[in-house]
């Protein structure tokens, strides 16, 4: 299907206006010379990208890796010659594509190097697509000029039933397919270039993958380069050639992204695949964090941006920006005076950092602080026809032991955060019961941890609320929440600010500390670090995992990344489409999970390298969830039976050492397997765990 | 003359409005221009004149103290006298007074009744929120100018029938901003925060809605001044005002009509007062919309 | 769609029936007494207690309301205490002109406002003066623009009538009422510039206050299209910047230009009351504000009902446009 689009490398479309930079089959497509850019807010000039160098050939990717502030977004807008106009940027340098600077042609020019030899793809695919507009023809616009076929460009990008798709409207389509239009969009033309600013971010984990592949398919099928703007190193590893680590503005490193990925030299990169959670990452003690904040643009130190927060920081750092030096075959370049030697790379500080205090076992009998007892829930849609519902849970029972920490995995849409606002009390539920233990209460920690503080309060009015008719004087109030504010390291002067003045950790550890300041019986967490940077997000996944401990807290821990799960939780929940489909101990969902739902998560975690069940389509719709087992019309090992078989839990591994649930018992070793996949029922041995008349029908499965 | 002071949106306690205020220029981060502080200035200095009106007016508004049809600046008239003799520029600068009183009153009633429907309204949210609104809705679909033309027809002109009329029609647009901030903002986490950390339901929309919505507020209002001026110059025009000789700045431009070709003062300079104040007004609001960021 | 047109209207229908209510309400609120009123200040009791009775008015309010609204219905709004026609009649015979001068001047409105807010969202020298200008109109009342326009054009430079639709005793006024019209049908050619003379300079008056208005809109609302992530898009496609502007900023910028013309509409009716004054336009402006120092309630009610059936009616009408414009609105 993409014979259409198929082309000798370096050849382009038919021209139409005048000539800019006709493309010679050679020789870098991109080519930067010492790029600085800034802006004036106010009377601050903020310096975003702080001289950069850097080429692309043709027909490679490149992951530009950077935390926000960087740099990376402002960079990929000054390649594609539109950088917003207010505030005015400062801009020196050059940015060549194919021969043009995009930062020094006039817009005419810019505009003819964009429709000839580049495209993008944005983060947002709701937001960067005309709502008004057909698909079809938004595709067109880009396509025309080289009397492309929309079909099949549509086609080309894994748009099932690309004609009829055409007329859609973008907010008639799901994620997934809005992101490939985005794609069709930008390779259309048969550009020589596409930048893609961070064009997975706002999408499933399964669906990144997907997208991912696919971005990695063109560029060999059709030779295009693509510059892969992320936060996220292992998205760039998985699909990159080259991978440049941008930090505050300047290269800190570039090189082959296997070199990077696997003896990164500057300490910055170090730290970045230190911080980063994967599917191995030693759970008993605390994460390694990359301590501190990115810089703020406004007032850079004067020498190497990272010394501030540098392990291998020496006084001469400090003196002047250190330039790029080294690389060639398969080593990087590095921007740093004192690189990370080839050998010492981690192994002593690992071992600095203490293990974990063992969380005290439950005792023998089981002691549950909140029981989730067969929860439904629907939302009724204003749109559509009447009574259309969306059918958030059906069917979720778990439970929390006092202390444990469990994690809730899915996608959007799964019901996890629905859960977890109904165990809140946010919202009540049509049937089922969430019931605590006496003495039980619960506290919440959100995504956005800005959003959830009240902008004109103070932290100290914010924390103090929840001390309200406790009885305490003023003095008394102020006393706990600098306690609180201190057992999450933050000073006590924080009280007086309010959450605008804070960074995001910052606002994180105000929002903890507001939880915790009279400790609740269970801690949820609605994906607290999806919103930070990565190595932010270590240090908060440390803290809850310090308070929860020091506080003998429940933990449920919302989170669509399973590593994350992984590190943070005890036991795993998987959800999907409202319902529970594998349930059990951290390591072993992750290490040898049952489900197939389960195997296409951890298959789609980015890594370099990885392979796996990559499993297509999207999380089907909860508003008509597809019958039997939801997950079969995405399942690669479904059978006929399981689009009519109900989807029930069913134990696996019975063994010595786990007990399975006796009816009427409301308690479940933690050590427990549970799966919702018909096929992996135990052969021949009714499960103990369901109703007769289902559990007759899953136990004929067939293999574990 | 009642009070001409709290008109530019000081409704709902200075120290919560100020503080919001100051709040959001740090956040916005954003300078006021000069031309915005100048605006503000300007028209501070207007409400100025129109509060000590009594004290500087030459000569008193209603009673005649010359010869009628002087040309301005021609015997002892600054702005010219008008047909019974009376100094234009006094009875010019008594009608500013009541006009920026009358904008004032409606705007302080639209923002306390509007405000409320719409804070409760926005939330509570539910059935309580649809059946506000669509109450407020039905008001907001009739053709407010029209009825408040209307309202006063049936109440009969003067002054007060005037503010009743606008200030019915005028407050479903303040519980429309009111709701949609305050409805905004429940939807936000911090008000499950709030809800999580055992705060009230009144204490929510007090403290965690409520302060949201006042900028919001503040700079309708504060837009809103000059097109109340101006929609209430129209209506006192039409002799729904105060009736003569009170010195209204609609009704004089009205009543001189009959003159505008020979003797043009009398009519065009009430009206182009209602003009400059409506102008700095409206400048006014601009400049206070941009010192709250941009909305 | 078709659902949202059902609900637009069905909701339309309420509002109008509050309105009535409204009005009604008003009437019976208003000081004078109609049938007092009617037969003059010398009737006796008894005649006022036999007319009230014949015309209902001392029975319970809901059957007067209904009674009311059946009248509405039906075409009768009452005596005018003036002119001592029925309302009806007498709207019959002043709205063509008001509709006239309010269709010129509602589409001056469109027209301008659209300049208006292209000319000041751009980026270029002139936009800032069109700022200025924009803040000016809005704060100039309708009447000092008149005074103005009056002086400079029919007094000073004798371009253009200052009073009045038409120079001429004989202007047909058939078949439409509508004077450009009328006289173009009847091929009277000097009567028809005469008309279109008349019409210009209180069309322009009634139309300013609205232009800046909806050029207000379409500026802020085209400024954060500009702004959007789509425009973005299709200037990363390397579209020229007039196809940007064409295709993607200015479609999903017009729908709240629309939503402000529909309110405008309203806000239009109160201007053109204070022009037909001035200009003495014989329109219901006019006949309101005869009737306003008569107290003649029945009068003004008869005019608020009409204009404001008017009023909804074309709020309606865009709200249905607006839901054709952008396929998310229907959904709703």
């Amino acid at each position: 299907m993409t014979t259409v689009l198929r082309r000798p490398r370096g050849q382009r479309a038919v021209g139409e206006e005048p000539d800019v930079g006709s493309v010679p089959g050679s020789g870098p497509i991109v080519s930067i010379e010492d790029l600085r850019v800034s802006f004036v807010r106010g009377d601050r000039e903020v310096n975003a990208v702080r001289g950069v160098s850097l080429g692309i050939e043709r027909g490679e990717i490149l992951g530009l890796v950077g935390e926000s502030g960087s740099g990376k977004s402002v960079l990929g807008l000054s390649l594609l010659g539109l950088l917003p106009t207010s505030p005015s940027p400062r801009v020196s340098g050059r940015a060549c594509v194919a021969g043009t600077d995009m930062v020094a042609a006039d817009a005419e020019t810019r505009r003819l190097v964009r429709r000839r030899h580049m495209g993008a793809v944005f983060q947002d695919p709701m937001t960067s697509l005309n709502p008004t507009m057909r698909v079809g023809r938004q595709v067109a616009e880009a396509a025309a000029a080289a009397g492309q076929d929309v079909a099949s460009l549509l086609d080309s990008v894994g748009i099932p039933d690309a004609r009829r798709r055409m007329e859609a409207y973008p907010h008639e389509l799901s994620g997934g397919l809005r992101q490939r239009v985005m794609i069709a969009m930008a390779i259309a033309g048969n550009p020589s270039l596409v930048m893609a600013d961070e064009p997975t971010t706002a999408l499933d984990v399964t669906v990144q993958a997907q997208i991912l592949e696919l971005i990695r398919r063109l560029c060999d099928e059709l030779g295009t380069s693509f510059i892969l703007v992320t936060h996220d190193l292992g998205v760039a590893a998985q699909v990159s050639d080259r991978i440049a680590v941008l930090y505050g503005g300047r290269l800190a490193e570039v090189g082959p992204a296997t070199s990077i990925f696997e003896k990164g030299r500057h300490p910055y990169t170090a730290g970045l695949l230190r911080s980063r959670l994967v599917l191995d990452t030693d759970r008993t003690r605390p994460v390694l964090t990359l301590p501190g904040e990115p810089p703020d643009p406004r007032s850079h130190p004067p020498g190497c941006p990272f010394s501030p927060r540098c392990d291998h920081h020496r006084d001469d750092c400090d003196l002047a920006l250190p330039e790029l030096s080294g690389g060639g075959g398969d080593a990087t370049a590095v921007a740093c005076l004192h690189p990370v030697g080839v050998d010492d790379v981690t192994a002593d500080e690992t071992a600095m950092v203490a293990e974990w205090p063992a969380v005290p076992a439950s005792t023998g009998g089981r002691d549950p602080a909140v029981i989730v007892h067969d929860v439904h829930k629907d939302f009724p849609l204003r749109s559509g026809p009447r009574r259309t519902r969306l059918q958030a849970l059906r069917g979720v029972s778990l439970e929390i032991e006092r202390g444990e920490s469990v994690a809730l995995v899915g996608e959007s849409g799964c019901g996890k955060s629905t859960l977890l606002r109904a165990v809140a009390g946010l919202h009540g539920v049509d049937r089922g019961e969430i019931e605590f233990s006496r003495g039980m209460s619960a506290q919440m920690v959100f995504q956005d941890a800005g959003a959830s503080l009240t902008p004109w309060l103070s932290i100290g009015e914010l924390i103090g609320e929840r001390l309200r008719g406790e009885g305490l004087s003023r003095a008394g109030r102020a006393a706990k929440v600098s306690d609180a504010l201190a057992l999450v390291g933050l000073p006590a002067e924080v009280a007086a600010a309010r959450p605008a003045q804070l960074s995001g950790g910052q606002r994180q550890r105000v929002a903890l500390a507001r939880a915790t300041v009279v400790p609740p019986g269970v801690l949820l967490c609605d994906e607290p670090t999806s919103a930070l940077d990565v190595s932010l997000a270590a240090t908060v996944l440390n803290l809850i995992g310090r308070l929860r401990r020091q506080l003998g807290m429940a933990v449920l821990f919302v989170t669509h990344d399973l590593a994350a799960a992984r590190i943070v939780a005890d036991r795993i929940a998987v959800m999907y489409l409202g319902r529970i489909v594998e349930t059990g101990p951290s390591d072993r969902v992750c290490g040898d999970p049952a489900h197939p739902y389960t195997r296409a998560l951890l298959a789609a975690v980015p890594e370099m390298g990885r392979t796996g069940t990559r499993i297509g389509g999207e999380p089907a719709n909860p508003i008509d969830p597809p019958t039997g087992c939801s997950f079969h019309t995405r399942c690669p090992d479904q059978v006929p039976e399981c689009a009519s078989r109900p989807q029930v839990l069913v134990t696996l591994g019975v063994g010595p050492g786990s007990r399975t649930r006796s009816e009427g018992s409301e308690g479940l070793d933690p050590g427990i397997r549970q799966v919702a996949c018909s096929r992996l029922a135990p052969p021949s041995e009714p499960s103990p765990t369901e109703p007769s008349p289902t559990g007759a029908a899953a136990s004929d499965g067939g293999e574990i | 003359m009642a009070v001409a002071e709290p008109y530019v949106g000081q409704p709902l306690g200075r120290g919560l409005a100020t503080r919001v205020r100051i709040r959001q220029i740090r956040v916005v981060g954003r300078r006021a221009s000069t031309v915005d502080l100048l605006a503000v200035g300007a028209f501070a200095v207007v409400v100025l004149v129109a509060i000590v009106t009594p004290a500087v007016a030459p000569h008193s508004p209603i009673v005649p103290v010359g010869i009628p049809f002087m040309a301005p600046g021609h015997g002892g008239f600054l702005l010219g006298s008008d047909e019974v003799g009376q100094d234009i520029l006094s009875r010019v600068l008594f009608g500013l007074r009541s006009s920026l009183a009358a904008a004032g009153a409606v705007i302080a009633s639209g923002v306390v009744i509007g405000g409320l429907i719409g804070l409760v309204a926005g939330a509570a949210g539910g059935w309580v929120d649809d059946a506000l609104m669509r109450f407020t809705d039905i008001f907001l679909a009739m053709p407010g100018p029209v009825l408040a033309i209307a309202v006063v027809a049936a109440l009969g002109p003067s002054f007060v029938h005037t503010l009743i009329g606008v200030s019915i029609v005028w407050w479903p647009f303040y519980a429309r901003i009111v709701r949609a901030e305050a409805r905004a903002l429940a939807s936000r986490p911090h008000i499950e925060a709030a809800r999580l950390a055992g705060v009230g339901p009144l204490r929510r929309a007090w403290r965690h809605i409520l302060p949201g919505a006042v900028p919001a507020v503040l700079v309708t209002a504060s837009l809103d001044v000059g097109n109340l001026i101006v929609t209430l110059a129209s209506l006192s025009f039409l002799g729904l005002g105060a009736p003569a000789p009170a010195p209204e700045l609609g009704a004089m431009a009205a009543r001189g009509l009959q003159y505008l070709l020979q003797e043009w003062w009398v009519p065009v300079m009430p009206a182009l007062v209602v003009f400059l104040v409506a102008f700095l007004a409206n400048l006014a609001g601009d400049g206070v919309r941009d010192l709250m960021g941009d909305r | 769609m078709i659902k949202l047109v059902v609900k637009r209207v069905v909701s339309m229908v309420a509002i109008l029936l509050v309105l009535s209510a409204t009005i009604f309400l008003l009437q019976k609120l208003s000081r004078t007494d109609p049938v007092h009123a009617y037969l003059g200040a010398n009737a006796s009791k008894a005649a006022i207690a036999r007319e009230s009775h014949i015309l209902g008015y001392d029975r319970p309010l809901v059957d007067q309301y209904f009674h009311y609204v059946k009248g509405v219905l039906t075409g009768n709004l009452g005596n005018s205490l003036r002119t001592r026609r029925g309302v009806a009649t007498d709207l019959g015979a002043y709205l063509p002109a008001t509709v006239e001068l309010t269709l010129f001047g509602l589409f001056l409105a469109v027209v301008l406002g659209g300049l208006l807010g292209l000319a000041s969202a751009g980026r270029w020298r002139g936009a800032a003066a069109f700022r200025l200008i924009m803040v000016s109109g809005a704060s100039a009342p309708a009447f000092l623009l008149a005074l103005l326009g009056i002086l400079l054009f029919f007094n000073r430079l004798h371009w253009l009538p200052a009073t009045n639709d038409t120079a001429y005793n004989n202007a047909p006024t058939g078949p439409t009422g509508i004077l450009v019209v009328d006289t173009l049908v009847h091929g009277q050619l000097a009567m028809w510039i005469d008309a279109w003379k008349h019409l210009i300079l209180p069309g322009l008056c009634v139309a300013l206050g609205p232009a800046v208005s909806i050029g207000r809109v379409l500026r802020t609302s085209l400024v954060t299209t500009m702004r959007s992530d789509y425009v973005r898009t299709a200037r990363s496609k390397g579209l020229t910047e007039r196809a940007v502007l064409l295709r993607h900023t200015l479609r999903n910028s017009l729908n709240s230009a629309l939503s402000m013309t529909g309110l405008q509409a309203g806000l239009m009716f109160a201007g053109v009351v204070v022009i037909e004054t001035v200009f003495a336009w014989p329109g219901i402006g006019l006949y309101t504000d005869q009737s306003i120092p008569a107290a003649d309630f029945p009068a003004i009610g008869g005019v608020t009902l009409v204009l404001g059936v008017g009023y909804v009616v074309i709020n309606t009408l865009v709200d249905v446009l607006q839901a054709v414009a952008d396929p998310r609105l229907s959904l709703a």
